[in-house]
């Protein structure tokens, strides 16, 4: 019992303190600028672009899919940070060097980023709503609040694979700017799938996002939550499975790290 | 200002600008924002708007181009004097009896001129990888296009960068400016589509007359007068930015050396 209270504190704070140091350079308005203008703006680039492409009656298409890729903003962006952040700051050593269970410091970094990322999802829904005249009176809402949230920690399960890059390189904004652009294409959120060569498929088939936005574009057009339950639990194995990945990895580096001396290693 | 001294000053501009494009291959994030980032771009706008044919196409590879020279001007040219200061080189910078802002000027046209790639890979990966068959309708109108939108965008990055240094709060809010300018620019879709009071803030951004020159004489569907306007609003903000950049340079250095924080951000 002892164990698991201590392992739960370290969780929290782990959860608390990595958010904190993420954000803390920021005034609030410039916190707000990053989580509600710059999606609010990307959104509307994308639907603006593909209702130029196939007719404003698709709005809603690019709306929803652009909307849940914001998702990626704090699961890959968010996640890689907070994980690189102790490598940059030198606290990485100090983290290796203590006994804290690996497993609940690695999944403490995720949390918040998960709490985020759905906000930001469920304003970059609002914002839908309110100035692209998303309409959601067909939607199941608890469903979709459900594949937001689904959809969020698979993301952030890419992103704790791609946070443990940035313990072995430099150019990690690299590798989560590719990443992050390629998701818009191939996450689905832009292009239809089935009009995409079978390569891009099979690439898309493999990411997080994919299933939680078609889940989420079928709630919207009406479906009920069994049609797209499916989507959602395929939706929850990729996340398990970027998640374990990421986990084995950032044990393997640590082992690694340390038998080279290359724990600080730029 | 006699022509010996604008000989120096553009040696140093040709001198900076190499120097600066050798510094950035090396950097993951640059390469990225000045390559990657407008070609995936491209490709997205490809798919996106394949079926509209070989125009839209032109109008895709043109877009993206401009996608990148942007968001190079607002993240890399807008850090250009940061990244001196966090090098230590800044202080023998200033010291020395060129002006500072001649050389930014040579750091602005090495991102610009490193962006303009992106235009010519995005140009084969739609004639190669998608098959289209893409002419420049207007190729002389397009390079002269080219060639005035280079110092319009140089210009408005000189304006950029010293607001950046003076104001941090200002550089917090990059990440939001970047795709504002996408959209209300008309890179990749016509600014028809945006709601008619957004279009006064299109006509007072440079990159939205760059756009409509380079759309224009690309795909043919500008006419002469309509091309010879942007071409003009283009060359009369420059005039502009300059006048603004000359201004706040003197006032950057003021400050930094009345605060002795030349080298501190």
């Amino acid at each position: 019992m002892k164990t698991f209270n201590n392992n739960l504190r370290l969780f929290w704070q782990g959860a608390l303190l990595s958010y904190i140091a993420l954000f803390h350079w920021m005034r609030p308005i410039q916190y707000m600028a990053s989580k509600i203008l710059m999606p609010l703006a990307q959104m509307f680039f994308f639907v603006y672009l593909g209702t130029y492409a196939t007719g404003s009656q698709n709005a809603a298409y690019y709306i929803v899919g652009n909307a849940l890729q914001i998702a990626a903003v704090s699961g890959i962006y968010g996640m890689t940070m907070s994980i690189g952040g102790d490598r940059d700051n030198g606290t990485l050593a100090y983290i290796f060097g203590t006994p804290a269970n690996r497993l609940v410091v690695f999944m403490g970094r995720a949390f918040m980023n998960i709490m985020d990322g759905s906000l930001g999802v469920v304003i970059a829904f609002m914002w839908g709503v309110l100035l692209m005249g998303l309409d959601l009176s067909h939607t199941n809402i608890p469903a979709l609040a459900l594949i937001i949230l689904v959809t969020t920690i698979s993301t952030c399960g890419l992103g704790l694979l791609l946070g443990c890059l940035a313990l072995i390189t430099v150019n990690v904004m690299f590798v989560n700017n590719f990443v992050y652009f390629l998701l818009l294409i191939f996450s689905g959120a832009n292009v239809q799938m089935d009009k995409m060569p079978a390569w891009v498929q099979f690439v898309s088939n493999g990411l997080p996002l994919t299933r939680g936005i078609s889940a989420a574009r079928l709630l919207v057009q009406g479906a009920s939550f069994a049609e797209i339950l499916p989507l959602l639990l395929g939706e929850v194995v990729i996340g398990i499975v970027y998640g374990v990945l990421g986990y084995l990895l950032f044990a393997a580096f640590e082992v690694i790290a340390k038998r080279r001396g290359t724990l600080e290693v730029f | 200002m006699n022509v010996r001294v604008l000989v120096k000053y553009w040696r140093t501009v040709l001198t900076v600008a190499e120097m600066t494009m050798r510094q950035q291959m090396t950097d993951g994030f640059i390469v990225f924002t000045v390559l990657f980032q407008p070609i995936i771009i491209a490709v997205l706008g490809l798919w996106m708007l394949g079926d509209k044919g070989a125009d839209a196409a032109m109008f895709v590879v043109v877009g993206s181009g401009l996608t990148g020279l942007w968001s190079s001007l607002l993240f890399i040219s807008g850090g250009s004097i940061n990244s001196e200061r966090w090098s230590g080189t800044l202080e023998s910078l200033v010291a020395i009896p060129t002006p500072f802002e001649v050389v930014v000027f040579g750091k602005n046209l090495a991102n610009v001129l490193q962006s303009l790639v992106s235009m010519v890979v995005g140009y084969f990966i739609a004639a190669f990888a998608f098959g289209y068959s893409l002419n420049i309708q207007e190729p002389l109108l397009f390079f002269v296009s080219v060639l005035i939108a280079v110092v319009a965008f140089i210009s408005f990055g000189l304006i950029i960068a010293p607001i950046f240094v003076m104001n941090p709060g200002v550089r917090a809010w990059q990440n939001a400016m970047e795709f504002p300018v996408y959209v209300f620019c008309g890179f990749l879709f016509p600014i028809a589509l945006l709601p008619g009071w957004t279009t006064p803030i299109s006509y007072i951004l440079p990159p939205y007359w760059a756009a409509v020159a380079l759309h224009g004489t690309s795909t043919g569907g500008a006419s002469l007068d309509q091309t010879l306007i942007s071409w003009g609003m283009m060359l009369f903000f420059s005039v502009i930015d300059l006048f603004i950049a000359s201004r706040l340079f003197k006032l950057m250095l003021y400050k930094a050396r009345a605060d002795a924080t030349l080298g501190m951000e």
